[in-house]
């Protein structure tokens, strides 16, 4: 975190609810959005590094379910992205599915992308449509944290019928789609 | 020369409105939170409205070239809703930090009962407590004495004056805020609140030192051209160009820019927008090819 990042944060008083739900919706305005490269996470905004440090700090006081009831996407990202720095974060499964429902493509990278957490707590099924939803929407597979040890057989068989259905409709089939099928590299 | 509407509610009106206000000179707004025309009964219906003026609300206005603040508070009505009251205040802290909320409001009094007056305070607490101004709203029947019990109320809880803007001012009210270090709002209705040359002659004998004027545009019969047409009943009256600006541009930024919410210098540049772009999937267009600016 940047030092100037880091001692605003140190200045919110976060035994303070109100004060501490302020400053994570303010957190952009305050540190700005300049990316940083988190180590086997990929690069976060500022903002996202400032707000997931909060979160870690002020829980359970502050809970990632009434900050992604509340949030905006950015906010939202940051609260996917924290969810594996809690402890006891398999309580979370369920946020982290209904997360994968957005619309928003940046919202779902953040729980799909660099992050550990589905292939750690996510249910077969789950797990299956976040990774087949993730070549749909032509994210580079290999973002997926943790893929090559969830792989299963009806992982497989999804991928393997929208290959069909792709070349069917004389669409292209994503290059990398072998990553989902079991037995591939 | 560029306008902005410090009290209107677009969630009640409609694309040809933005379209109409952005080319009278509208570059921007403010949406206070407040009453939807009929009784809330749940504190997720006010949720969700939050939501909205903070996120599709403010794509909407964008997609017209118009820059959306809004201000977030229980109003005065519903805070004699025992079943939404306590759960509304505190929905709120999950709200007061975001981008383009610039204020708390509209808050007062409406019936001036102990329970609005009970809510009043606490939200001055939370204002206070993260440097946000607040936006005041005056009852319709008995207004003289709810603005002097707001008055007096900020006194009592000593929240600072400049802090304040207290709104839909008359005749009789303006000098007794003009008499704190509170601002002073008009609202320019149809037929009701305050008129064009009535502000005007208000304008000739206050000055224009902490005077805002606003359409408080709703759902109800209202007009969201009214700071377009107050400034052109101002100039006709003979008030000068340089008062009109400090009323219907400067005041208002003065105001809820002591937030720093308010880049002013962006908002001094001509609006630009695009809209194709998209807010959770969702567009304003109805086919239309979109415009950009």
């Amino acid at each position: 975190m940047p030092p100037a990042a880091r001692s605003w944060l140190d200045g919110i008083a976060l035994a303070d609810k109100v004060l501490a739900l302020a400053a994570f919706s303010g957190a952009a305005r305050a540190v700005g959005k300049a990316p940083i490269a988190v180590p086997e996470r990929g690069a976060w905004g500022t903002d996202e590094v400032v707000r997931a440090a909060l979160l870690v700090r002020a829980y359970p006081r502050i809970t990632p379910a009434e900050l992604w009831a509340h949030g905006d996407n950015r906010e939202r990202q940051a609260v996917l992205k924290a969810l594996p720095l809690l402890p006891e974060p398999a309580a979370f499964v369920e946020l982290a599915i209904e997360a994968c429902r957005t619309n928003v493509l940046t919202v779902f990278e953040a729980i799909a992308c660099e992050n550990p957490y589905p292939a750690a707590h996510f249910p077969e099924l789950h797990f299956n449509q976040l990774a087949l939803k993730a070549a749909f929407n032509g994210i580079v597979l290999a973002r997926i944290v943790g893929l090559a040890a969830r792989r299963n057989t009806e992982l497989a068989r999804m991928a393997a019928d929208y290959a069909a259905e792709r070349r069917a409709a004389g669409r292209p089939v994503p290059d990398d789609l072998g990553l989902l099928m079991q037995g591939q590299p | 020369m560029k306008l902005f509407d410090p009290h209107i509610h677009m969630t009640s009106r409609t694309t040809d409105d933005y379209e109409a206000m952005a080319k009278a000179g509208i570059r921007a707004i403010i949406e206070p939170a407040f009453w939807l025309g009929q009784p809330r009964t749940h504190v997720g219906t006010f949720d969700d409205y939050f939501q909205s003026l903070v996120g599709w609300e403010r794509f909407r206005a964008s997609q017209f070239g118009i820059t959306h603040y809004c201000t977030i508070g229980l109003n005065p009505k519903e805070a004699n809703n025992p079943a939404v009251a306590d759960g509304v205040i505190e929905l709120m802290a999950h709200y007061l930090g975001k981008d383009g909320v610039v204020g708390v409001g509209e808050i007062g009094f409406d019936d001036q009962t102990a329970a609005e007056e009970k809510y009043f305070a606490a939200q001055l607490e939370l204002a206070r407590k993260l440097d946000l101004p607040v936006l005041v709203h005056t009852p319709h029947r008995d207004k003289k004495r709810g603005t002097e019990r707001s008055l007096a109320l900020v006194k009592e809880q000593r929240f600072p004056e400049e802090r304040v803007l207290i709104d839909h001012n008359n005749e009789e009210t303006l000098p007794l805020v003009l008499a704190t270090g509170c601002w002073a709002g008009h609202s320019i209705y149809p037929n009701t609140k305050m008129d064009e040359p009535r502000m005007a002659a208000l304008v000739k004998q206050y000055g224009a030192a902490r005077i805002i004027v606003n359409s408080a545009a709703d759902w109800g019969v209202s007009d969201p051209l009214k700071v377009p047409k107050v400034a052109a009943a101002m100039r006709d009256a003979g008030i000068s160009e340089s008062d009109v600006e400090t009323i219907v541009w400067q005041n208002p930024i003065a105001f809820f820019g002591q937030t720093g919410r308010i880049d002013a210098r962006e908002l001094g540049d001509p609006a630009s927008f695009d809209q194709g772009e998209l807010f959770e999937g969702n567009s304003v267009l109805r086919g239309q090819a979109p415009r950009r600016a």
